[in-house]
């Protein structure tokens, strides 16, 4: 036993303040959590997926290229597979997306015998030229979209739709 | 397209475009020995036809699947299905099954069969590669159904 004896009021006291800390503290860190959430989100590294397909590879015949990523609803994760033409214009990588702009079907390259240099959607014969372009007087309204591209150790990789911009 | 209600009002604004109904039927056979075999084929056919669904989106509707036991009234079945779609503006009904027994039961549902391929081993690449050799094979008794009945 030391000599100081704590009085009553100082128990009190040392109590009532720790418990008044913790109590703010509480309060006052989901605050501060909040506050500084932008700056802890993690980049998301760009949005880029990669595929195996080797860059030297693509000619200028348009290609299927399947590439998988990782699709979060709410806390469910589940791997999506998608779809890209892909062929060089010249040195430029361009991929298109497969969906058709009429009602969602995907697209096939020289899909009909008839027109083996075009995009063809089986559903309704709505076709495509090879930068994209709808045929006109065939269903689709627009042309196909694009998806940003990336090369990265000699593979392509594959990153977000945009609205065609070969048109 | 699904059933649901988001693709329902799409299939009732463009039904001059959308005119086939894909109805998997799906055999549950009460015998313990054959659950497992039942699962992994409903399990295939689920995958298969949401595949036929991604390909076809603009033109079918991925109907949910007609569930029957070994008791079932394979006749019967097919008559209400048949005349219910029909109603509903569906010109085309592709009926998918891994159950041998429609061909001769109902044969003139011309029902699509595909052996069932078990998919719960395969890892994702596998199983999409695998799916897509079974779709391949399927674009083309579409794609001569639509073109043998107009448009």
């Amino acid at each position: 036993m030391s000599n100081n004896r704590v009085s009553r009021r100082q128990f009190l006291n040392y109590t009532l303040t720790g418990v008044g800390g913790f109590m703010a503290a509480g309060m006052l860190m989901p605050m501060v959590r909040f506050a500084i959430d932008p700056v802890l989100q993690k980049a998301g590294g760009g949005d880029f997926v990669p595929t195996d397909k080797k860059v030297a590879d693509i000619t200028d015949v348009p290609e299927r290229v399947d590439f998988a990523f990782e699709q979060v609803d709410a806390w469910y994760t589940s791997e999506v597979t998608s779809t890209a033409w892909v062929y060089k214009n010249g040195d430029k990588i361009i991929a298109l997306s497969p969906v058709c702009k009429h009602l969602g079907c995907t697209v096939n390259w020289a899909g009909s015998p008839d027109h083996p240099d075009q995009f063809f959607c089986p559903c309704h014969a709505g076709r495509y030229e090879k930068n994209g372009n709808n045929v006109k007087g065939t269903p689709p309204l627009g042309p196909l979209d694009e998806f940003e591209v990336r090369e990265k150790d000699g593979l392509l990789q594959i990153g977000k739709t945009r609205p065609n911009t070969l048109v | 397209m699904y059933w649901n209600s988001k693709d329902v009002s799409v299939f009732l604004e463009q039904k001059e475009f959308v005119d086939t109904a894909v109805i998997p039927l799906l055999l549950i056979d009460g015998q313990a020995s054959q659950l497992k075999q039942n699962a992994s084929s409903a399990e295939f056919l689920m995958a298969l036809t949401a595949f036929i669904e991604n390909q076809f989106k603009g033109r079918v509707v991925l109907m949910p699947p007609i569930t029957y036991t070994k008791k079932s009234n394979y006749q019967q079945l097919a008559e209400e299905w048949t005349e219910t779609l029909s109603e509903m503006g569906f010109k085309h009904l592709f009926f998918v099954s891994s159950d041998m027994a429609w061909g001769t039961e109902a044969s003139e549902l011309n029902v699509i069969y595909t052996p069932s391929i078990p998919l719960e081993n395969m890892d994702q690449k596998l199983r999409q590669s695998v799916l897509d050799d079974q779709l391949r094979q399927i674009i083309p008794v579409f794609a001569n159904r639509w073109a043998k009945n107009g448009q």
